[in-house]
C-alpha cells in the first residue's frame, strides 16, 4: 500500500455526467497496478465527507494514473470540481485486480461507470495482442465516450438504442460467447448486470471474474464495512464463525469469480 | 522546552494521552506496517466476544454530513484465535494493548477475561463495551441501566487486576448516574462516548442506508456530545475519563481534555488516515510548547466554565 500525494493534471467531462482525472501519482504508478485494482481517494482536508471515495484505476501511462467516475454524490461532486494543479491524497493500489489471461478467448464486459478497469484490461489485451471482444453497455448515448466498432471486436449497447445495439449488454453476450471454444467473462458494472452476468456464467458453466463495488470505510481490512456475502457453497455450519459467511471486498475482492458470492 | 505528555489512569501510567478506539485499528497488528504507533498511549483493540462472530448483513456503513454510521455488528475472531493468533505477535505491535471486550449477558464478559487473565495475556487492560443487549435482562442494553452496570462492572473487577475501564453510551437518560455505577463497581476509568444511534434514508428507494435500519453514529458530528457527557461526568464522578469522539486534531484533544478527559481516543479519523494519531502527537506538543504547557496532564478539567 502506498501513500501519495498525487498532483491532478486533468479533470474533465468525457459524457454527460461522466468524467476522466489524470493523476501524477508516481509511486503508485510503480508498484504496478493491474486492471481492478483501486486506489482510495480523500475528497478535502475538510471533514465534511470524512471518508476517503474507492475509485477504480482506469488506466496508467508512465506514472500517470488514469479514472473515471461518474456524477453520483456530494463526493464525485467534489471530485468534478478539482483543477489541475490540485493535489489529491490518495492510496493505493487496493485489491486484488483480475487475473492474467490465462489462453482463455477473453470477453470483457464493462457496464455504466463500471467500465473504468474494463476500458484499461481492453487496452493490456491490445498492446499484448490477445484477441478479445469487449461489450460495454450504458443507458444512452450521451453517457458514451466510445465508438461503437463491431470490426474491431468493440460493441455497444444502450438501453434506448440510440448507439450500438439496443438493450442491456446480456442479449448481445448472448448472441456472441458461443462463437469461441473456451471463453472466459471479466465484468465489471452495476450490480443488476454483474448478478446477470454471474448467473449466465454459472448456467453455461463459462469462466468469468466479476469486479464489484462496496461503500468502503477504510479500504484496509479493518473496518469490516465493505462485505459481501459468500455463496452458500463456500458457508461452515457452525454458527460460529468469522469471515467464512462474509468476504471483505477491500482486500478479499473486489474481483470475485462467478458462483463465489451472492448477488441479491 | 521540554514537553511531558505523559498521562495516568488509576495507577496507571501511559506516554501519551492519545490512544486509538475500538474497532478503528483492528486487532492493533493490522495496522503495523501503516503507522507509526510507537508514541501512542495506547491501542483499544475491535470487541473481543467469547465466541467468533461473522457480524451483520451488508450494508453496513454510510457516509453522513462530517461522520459515518456503522453497524458492523462486532465482527471478530473470538477469543480463542484472539489468544492463538493475535497475542503473539504482541511485540510486533509496538503499543500498549487494551483488548476490548463485548458481550451478552455478564458471563460471556466473565468467559473473555477469565481467559485471557489465565494466560497472563500481554495486554493492559481491557475496556468494556457495555452498548450490547443483555439476553438475561430481555435485550435490554447494561449501558442504558446503571445497576446492570454497576453489576458488570463489579463481577469483572473481581476477575482482574489489570486496568478496568468501562465505555459509556450516550444513549441514555443520565451518563452520570451510569458513569457512577461503574465507578462504585471498582472501574478504575470510564470511556465516553460510544457512537450515537443514528439513521440515514435513501429517499429514491425509500430503504435505510444500513441494513440493521439504525446504527451508530461517529466522526466529527458527534465532538460536541462528546465532549459535554465528559464534562458531564467530570463533574459528577472522580474517576478518570478517555474521552471519545469526532477527534480530528490536536485542537479537538485539548478541548476534551479542558472538559475532564485524562486521554483521548481517536476513532473515525483513523479511516482517513491511519497515521493521522502521531501527526496529533506531533501538533498536541508544538501547542504545549507555543502556550507554555509543560506537562499535558495538567489541562485535565481545567475548562473555565460560565456560572
Amino acid at each position: 500500500m502506498i501513500f501519495e500525494k498525487a498532483l491532478v493534471l486533468s479533470n474533465k467531462e468525457i459524457a454527460i455526467g461522466i468524467y476522466e482525472m489524470i493523476l501524477a501519482a508516481k509511486k503508485i504508478a510503480d508498484n504496478d497496478p493491474f486492471p481492478g485494482q483501486f486506489i482510495n481517494i480523500s475528497l478535502s482536508d475538510s471533514w465534511l465527507h470524512p471518508l476517503r471515495r474507492p475509485m477504480s484505476i482506469a488506466g496508467f501511462d508512465g506514472s500517470n494514473l488514469r479514472i473515471i467516475y461518474k456524477l453520483f454524490g456530494e463526493g464525485t461532486t467534489i471530485l468534478s470540481n478539482k483543477k489541475n494543479g490540485d493535489i489529491l491524497d490518495l492510496f493505493g493500489p487496493v485489491g486484488n485486480g483480475f487475473g492474467n489471461p490465462d489462453g482463455r478467448y477473453p470477453i470483457l464486459v464493462g457496464g455504466g461507470v463500471g467500465l473504468a478497469p474494463i476500458l484499461w484490461l481492453h487496452k493490456l489485451f491490445t498492446q499484448k495482442g490477445i484477441v478479445h471482444h469487449t461489450i460495454i453497455g450504458a443507458r444512452s448515448m450521451s453517457e458514451h465516450f466510445l465508438k461503437h466498432a463491431p470490426e474491431d471486436n468493440f460493441l455497444l449497447a444502450t438501453d434506448d438504442g440510440s448507439i450500438g445495439e439496443k438493450g442491456t449488454v446480456m442479449p448481445v453476450l448472448r448472441d456472441i460467447w458461443k462463437n469461441f471454444v473456451n471463453p472466459k467473462l471479466y465484468a465489471c458494472g452495476p450490480e443488476l448486470m454483474l448478478k446477470a452476468v454471474n448467473d449466465f456464467a454459472l448456467q453455461k458453466t463459462i469462466n468469468c471474474e466479476l469486479s464489484v463495488e462496496s461503500y468502503m470505510a477504510c479500504a484496509t481490512g479493518i473496518c469490516q464495512g465493505c462485505i459481501v456475502e459468500k455463496s452458500d457453497a463456500n458457508i461452515s455450519e457452525s454458527e460460529h464463525t468469522y469471515h467464512e459467511r462474509y468476504s471483505l471486498v477491500c482486500i478479499n475482492g473486489p474481483v470475485y469469480n462467478a458462483g463465489e458470492i451472492l448477488f441479491k | 522546552m521540554k514537553i511531558d505528555l505523559g498521562v495516568k489512569l488509576g495507577n496507571m501510567p501511559f506516554k501519551s494521552p492519545v490512544f486509538v478506539a475500538s474497532g478503528t485499528y483492528g486487532y492493533g497488528i493490522e495496522t503495523k506496517d501503516l503507522s507509526d504507533v510507537s508514541q501512542l498511549g495506547a491501542i483499544v483493540t475491535k470487541s473481543i466476544t467469547r465466541y467468533p462472530r461473522e457480524g451483520n448483513p451488508p450494508p453496513r456503513i454510510v457516509e453522513t454530513p462530517s461522520g459515518m454510521i456503522n453497524s458492523i455488528g462486532l465482527a471478530n475472531l473470538g477469543v480463542e484465535k484472539y489468544i492463538e493468533n493475535i497475542l503473539p505477535q504482541k511485540d510486533k505491535i509496538g503499543a500498549e494493548i487494551i483488548t476490548n471486550v463485548a458481550g451478552f449477558s455478564i458471563s460471556d464478559y466473565l468467559f473473555v477475561i477469565e481467559k485471557l487473565e489465565s494466560i497472563g495475556a500481554p495486554i493492559c487492560g481491557y475496556e468494556i463495551n457495555i452498548s450490547c443487549p443483555n439476553v438475561e435482562a430481555g435485550k435490554m442494553e447494561f449501558a442504558v441501566d446503571d445497576q446492570l452496570t454497576g453489576k458488570l462492572t463489579e463481577s469483572l473487577r473481581a476477575s482482574t487486576n489489570k486496568l478496568l475501564i468501562i465505555k459509556l453510551s450516550p444513549n441514555v437518560t443520565d451518563v452520570m448516574a451510569i458513569a457512577n455505577a461503574a465507578y462504585q463497581g471498582g472501574a478504575d476509568a470510564v470511556s465516553a462516548i460510544n457512537t450515537v444511534f443514528g439513521m440515514s434514508i435513501n429517499i429514491e428507494n425509500r430503504k435505510p442506508n444500513i441494513n440493521t435500519n439504525i446504527g451508530g453514529l461517529s466522526g466529527p458530528a458527534i465532538k460536541p456530545i462528546g465532549i459535554a457527557n465528559v464534562y458531564k461526568i467530570s463533574k459528577s464522578v472522580d474517576i478518570p475519563i478517555i474521552g471519545i469522539g469526532g477527534i480530528t486534531s490536536a485542537r479537538d484533544v485539548v478541548e476534551y481534555m479542558l472538559a475532564g478527559a485524562s486521554a483521548i481516543q481517536i476513532g473515525t479519523a483513523n479511516y482517513r488516515d491511519v497515521g493521522i494519531a502521531k501527526k496529533i502527537l506531533n501538533d498536541l506538543k508544538d501547542y504545549c510548547k507555543v502556550n507554555g504547557i509543560e506537562k499535558i496532564h495538567d489541562i485535565t478539567g481545567k475548562v473555565k466554565p460560565n456560572v
